[in-house]
């Protein structure tokens, strides 16, 4: 059998397709299709299968990553959405949090909602804090509403009411009305996409997810549709922010959870990698042309994340926790009036890009300082069909960097690596420290194009004592798809003093979400003894305003005592101390339900070439003032045989990345395709 | 001596030391119990040399910057470096013996010995929610004198050789009225500086202690360097800009705060002579709310990302007259400083208007910190205070209209949502929402204010409040209109709808009762007539401004084309 993942990213879609009776797999690229989506996967596929050799009823299996709605969001073209809430209330999607984007710079401007003020409507009706009715769903207003939503031809309408995750019932009545007045209407109601208390937060979330519902529906359907006319015994799958896979009914009534999509997919692959490799705690590190995406693996269990923002607007469904840096390759190298020596945040990107491409970038990147410290190969990127100028790229550095500062050329192109090194290594420390984590005790896991070129001087500026460097790092993303289970995340809120009276209401939650899941899983064709539930409670100490996310085995009448025990060892571990004796307030419950989707293997063959058979050159390369130029032999990263140790310094190069292993690391290719990169701290 | 200026080292390095501090900040926020600390994130954290010099801070609020300052310079008076051990540990608060900035922010100092000898400092200041005083929460606009604004910490030694007094922490936390989190979020602070103490010692053990201290000297005259080169760029001459607050917390007439800037060459002065005798009650600005005001905006009108250390004070010089609104005499009391420190700031802003490009000018915002609170028993018994401060709207600016609101200037805190708030406390919100026609009319309209309607939901709930701006807006720029001023009313949709002033206390209320807030909006930029009008028949549209202010503003015609223009482009 088959099976085939696909990342829609902004710029190329990635293609995987693995034999899974062979182990081998086919990496496949072709430019990204914006104004049609689901046009780069119709011709993807069948080009794909061609290079296989083989026919579209072969794939069992078909999951798919995509940027398409954040870019969506980013570029503010989704629907033209109503929003409907509680009288008193249309503004706060307005005022948020009341905060400005940056403590001293004012050009930094809030941005303004997807819904402007004049498609809020208020309708009279409010809820209590414990979900009774204060004031009754006045239908004069709700009516008066649902004419004026269809007055303004919106196309999608999200329903907003105070206190509706404790109870349903107005905004159910509201979407009656709204569907009578507008059949055609893409409705979200805030208590089906996100029912947890914060008003702002659940607003925004249900908000967004009813401007980008309408586009997202067409372009599933258009992706469904078309995946199966060319692989007619496939479900497609979409893999959703918190890296679990979902069908194709679960995006078209969720499409806010596909924000952060394909760099999800990419840490579930990296995670299952490592665990497959013995490392089970690692900090990813993908690094692209413009930024670089970080996050914490522990146990080999990604970090989850309910606060991130999407297009400057809080999402609260459930997330991998990735953090994006403003540094890649094409990060830009340049001097201030007072001396100083920057890189980035600004970028060269694509185009004009780094000055040694010649596409008219005329500024030093950190790509140009790589090339021309002999790091980078200038003949064998993109396997030569990419004309490098390294002259250009060295005249640039000399000229804008090098000579108004009074240093060698070298150093100072040295000097921007150091510097860029230096300020994603900032970056990674405060979010590790956040959490507590000590980082002696990971790996780094290095993808991306350029990645694996400073994975080395990141490690040893961070202190972090091993490497690994995967299998075609370009491709984490589409890989990863392919070694995701299903999975859906359900929360409720249920803010009450724990004690054994209320922990009844906890357990007759549980109980209803757990349903909730069995339903969901049933829906998506998930054989029973493949589901596995995962049960968590968001709990705090009265009076504090923050929770802690207490794992629970079990959630039975008898478990009482196990979620306190559990919720003082989870506030310690957070937190680092817990405070007996003090009252303990529950705030969310939440159920993941799990399909288990099998994960196949790829397999490395194990032939015994010998190291010196892998050797393309051996080329000058400069590894800083303390080294020098040396002599470093290049080895071609297909040809490099399992277990053999290779001493730094030395260069691996393969079609979508190269490695550099520093001098006094020591490096070697496991039996999973990985190379492992001591770092010797 | 002449060692060379070394640019990679120094970015290097500051990458290095600011992930010290930012690590330390992490520590505090995680490891802290209260609300104030973990959630409002009312903390700072930083990095000294021995001469108590600034390198590096972790701030999450601007009042905080060069804060610690005060703190660090105090221990350095009151203590020898040479009397110093590794371990120990200086706590204080106090606005006159020792650098404070108002009672409830306690700072930690900590020395760090590396090669026998004192090197650096590790200090943090958290705003605790509570040290005694007549008020819950410390901060009451009627105190006198800073004796009743609670707990009066001089520089004292808090740790020895690592071990913590129990005698001093049972002193300062038996003065507060929640003496066990005041207990767990002062452990948490000397334990944050130990963090820091102990990544500095590392960090000197890899790279060796001269090429730290090298990269400090490099990355503080750099950052000289280049505020100087700001500096160097105005024009010479002084400039002067007066705001005024309402009143000075205890009624009477508005109070003047008068802000000159000279410049001569790449030096920098900020004088506020010509401003009030201190107030009465407790708007105060001490020297180190001062300081962090005027760099505040030094930092956003000249450099935004400037670094924020020594190498930027130094380029700063500031005058106050003694006994005055700002830098007054003890025991005057300091607790309402913000609201004062962000009209400090609008009277720099404007001072530095003349100075500037157009397009670099920004228009006045609310500027004001309101401070709304109600207290009273919970719904299951027990005391509860509730405490917020409300945004408003910010100054228009040349390429885009204020911010709706927002936190503007010293703050930046957010707020408690209305659904957090109700299941916590007794109390329903109406409304919470834009005001409209709050925002001045230009070319760029200001920002629109906030309205905050809440209503008690059982007897015996007691209201406070320190507002200003109700009496005077913000005034617009190049023919911009002024902002709608604040109000306060009680009861606002009942027959006995009641307007209070900014600065009320101990106010009651019944059952049903509500109080409502509205907030000021920022003044305007350009002309109203050059505003573009699809952004006008916009704001109608939404109902951001009303048709008829908008007559009034823009002139009838306009108003009319611009609507008719506006209908037409949508069909």
């Amino acid at each position: 059998m088959f099976r085939l993942g696909i990342d829609v990213g902004g710029t190329f879609t990635d293609f995987t397709l693995l034999n899974t009776e062979a182990g081998s797999a086919i990496h496949y690229k072709l430019p990204s299709t914006p104004q049609n989506p689901a046009e780069s996967i119709r011709q993807g596929i069948p080009k794909l299968l061609a290079v296989a050799g083989i026919e579209g009823k072969a794939l069992g299996f078909l999951g798919h990553g995509t940027t398409v709605a954040t870019n969506m969001a980013i570029e503010r073209r989704g629907a033209r959405t109503g929003l409907v809430t509680t009288k008193g209330f249309r503004d706060v999607l307005e005022v948020g949090r009341q905060l400005r984007p940056h403590l001293y710079d004012y050009s930094q401007i809030k941005p303004s909602p997807v819904v402007p003020r004049r498609r809020r409507w208020e309708v009279i009706e409010r809820l209590s804090f414990d979900g009774s009715i204060e004031t009754p769903f006045l239908e004069e207003s709700g009516a008066a509403v649902a004419a004026a939503l269809a007055e303004a031809e919106v196309e999608s309408v999200a329903v907003c009411f105070l206190h509706s995750y404790r109870n349903s019932d107005h905004e159910c009545l509201m979407r009656k009305m709204i569907k009578a007045a507008l059949p055609d209407a893409y409705i979200s109601l805030s208590s089906e996409v996100l029912p947890e208390f914060r008003e702002y937060e659940r607003m925004s979330t249900t908000v967004l997810n009813a401007y980008l519902g309408p586009a997202m529906a067409t372009y599933f359907e258009d992706f469904v549709t078309s995946a199966k006319a060319l692989a007619p015994n496939i479900e497609p799958y979409t893999i959703h922010s918190n890296g679990g896979l979902m069908t194709a009914a679960t995006v078209r009534d969720h499409p806010v959870r596909t924000c952060l999509s394909g760099p999800a997919a990419g840490v579930v692959g990296a995670a299952e990698s490592a665990r497959s490799a013995g490392l089970p705690h690692i900090i990813t590190y993908d690094v692209g042309g413009t930024s670089t995406d970080i996050s914490v693996v522990r146990d080999a269990k990604p970090t989850f994340t309910s606060d991130r923002q999407v297009a400057g607007f809080p999402v609260r469904t459930p997330m991998l926790d990735i953090h994006v840096i403003g540094a890649g390759g094409g990060s830009i190298a340049w001097l201030d009036d007072a001396g100083g020596l920057k890189v980035g945040p600004r970028s060269a990107g694509a185009l004009p890009g780094p000055v040694a491409y010649g596409l008219g970038g005329t500024e030093p990147t950190l790509t140009d300082a790589n090339l021309v410290l002999g790091r980078l190969n200038a003949n064998a990127l993109l396997e030569g069909t990419m004309p490098i100028d390294i002259g250009a790229a060295r005249a640039a550095i000399e000229n804008k960097i090098a000579t108004p500062l009074g240093l060698e050329t070298d150093k100072a192109a040295f000097g921007i690596i150091e510097i860029a090194v230096a300020n994603m290594s900032r970056a990674i420390r405060s979010v590790t420290t956040e959490r507590g984590y000590d980082m002696a005790d990971f790996a780094l896991f290095a993808y991306g194009g350029a990645g694996p070129l400073h994975a080395g001087e990141l490690a040893l500026e961070c202190g972090i004592p091993r490497i690994v460097v995967p299998d075609a790092p370009g491709t984490m993303c589409a890989r990863g798809i392919l070694l995701s289970d299903i999975v859906h995340d359900l929360v409720r809120s249920a803010v009450a003093p724990a004690d054994s009276v209320s922990w009844l209401d906890v357990c007759r939650l549980f109980k209803e979400m757990r349903c909730e899941g069995d339903r969901l899983l049933t829906r998506d064709g998930v054989l029973r003894e493949r589901r596995t539930f995962r049960y968590f409670i968001d709990a705090r100490y009265v009076g504090q305003n923050h929770e802690v996310r207490v794992p629970m085995e079990a959630i039975g009448q008898g478990d009482f005592r196990a979620f306190l025990k559990g919720f003082s060892e989870y506030h310690t571990l957070e937190y680092g101390y817990d405070i007996p004796g003090r009252a303990v307030e529950t705030v969310n419950c939440r159920v993941q339900a799990i399909g288990d989707v099998t994960r196949p293997e790829q397999r490395f063959s194990q032939d015994s070439r010998s190291l010196d058979e892998a050797m393309t050159e051996r080329r000058s390369v400069y590894f800083g003032a303390a080294w020098g130029w040396l002599e470093t032999p290049v080895y071609r990263r297909e040809a490099l045989p399992q277990h053999k140790r290779i001493e730094g310094p030395a260069i691996v190069e393969e079609m979508s990345a190269t490695t550099v292993i520093l001098p006094k690391h020591s490096a070697a290719l496991d039996g999973m395709g990985n190379i492992v990169i001591e770092v010797g701290l | 001596m002449s060692r060379e200026f070394d640019p990679v080292a120094m970015e290097v390095f500051s990458n290095r030391l600011l992930s010290i501090t930012e690590d330390m900040g992490n520590t505090l926020i995680r490891s802290s119990f209260s609300t104030n600390i973990k959630e409002r994130r009312d903390c700072s954290v930083g990095l000294f040399d021995a001469r108590g010099r600034l390198i590096a801070q972790a701030s999450h609020v601007p009042l905080h910057l060069g804060s610690l300052m005060g703190g660090v310079q105090a221990v350095l008076k009151t203590y020898a470096t040479g009397d110093m051990e590794a371990g120990d540990a200086f706590i204080c608060n106090d606005p006159y013996l020792a650098g404070g900035t108002h009672m409830p922010d306690i700072s930690i100092v900590s020395p760090v010995v590396i090669d026998g000898a004192v090197q650096f400092f590790t200090a943090n200041i958290a705003h605790h929610s509570d040290v005694g005083g007549s008020v819950p929460g410390s901060i009451s606009g009627a105190a006198r004198t800073v004796f009743e604004e609670g707990i009066r910490i001089p520089v004292i030694r808090v740790a020895s050789r690592g071990v913590v007094s129990d005698d001093i922490m049972r002193l300062v936390c038996s003065n507060t009225r929640e003496p066990e989190e005041r207990a767990l979020d002062l452990n948490v602070q000397i334990a944050t500086n130990a963090r820091g103490t102990a990544l500095l010692e590392s960090l000197s053990d890899r790279t060796g202690l001269g090429k730290v201290l090298g990269a400090v000297d490099d990355l503080l005259a750099y950052t000289n360097r280049r505020l100087r080169n700001r500096i160097a760029l105005l024009a010479d001459g002084s400039y002067s800009c007066t705001s005024y607050l309402d009143d000075d917390g205890q009624g009477g007439d508005p109070v003047a705060i008068a802000a000159t800037v000279h410049i001569a060459g790449d030096a920098l002065t900020l004088d506020f002579t010509g401003t009030s005798g201190q107030a009465r009650g407790a708007m105060n600005v001490p020297e180190s709310a001062l300081r962090a005001t005027v760099y505040y905006s030094i930092k956003t009108l000249l450099d935004p990302n400037l670094p924020p250390n020594g190498g930027m004070f130094e380029a700063i010089a500031i005058d106050a007259p003694d006994g005055c609104l700002v830098n007054p005499r003890h025991p005057a009391a300091v607790g309402a400083r913000s609201i004062t420190c962000n009209k400090v700031a609008r009277a720099i802003f404007g001072a530095f208007a003349p100075l500037l490009s157009d397009d670099s000018v920004m228009a006045a915002g609310h500027d004001s910190i309101p401070a709304i609170v109600f207290s009273g028993e919970r719904r299951g018994g027990g005391p509860f205070v509730y405490l917020e401060t409300v945004g408003g709207g910010s100054g228009a600016r040349a390429d885009s209209d204020g911010m709706d609101a927002v936190h503007v200037h010293l703050t930046n805190t957010s707020n408690l949502p209305a659904e957090a708030l109700e299941h916590e406390y007794p109390l329903m919100v109406d409304e919470y929402g834009l005001v409209e026609d709050s925002g001045g009319a230009g070319q760029h309209r200001g920002g629109v204010g906030i309205a905050r309607q809440i209503r008690a939901m059982q007897d015996d709930i007691v209201f406070s409040i320190r507002s200003d701006s109700h009496v005077i807006g913000a005034p617009g720029v190049f023919g911009g209109a002024e902002g709608a001023t604040a109000s306060l009313i009680k009861n606002a949709d009942g027959p006995d709808r009641e307007e209070l002033s900014s600065k009320v206390s101990h106010i009651e209320m019944k059952a049903g009762d509500s109080m409502r807030l509205e907030t000021a909006g920022g003044g305007g930029y350009g002309a109203p007539e050059t505003r573009a009008p699809s952004a006008l028949a916009a704001d109608i549209r939404d109902g951001l401004v009303s048709r008829e202010n908008a007559e009034q503003d823009y002139g009838g015609p306009f108003v009319e084309q611009a609507v008719l223009t506006a209908e037409g482009e949508m069909g």
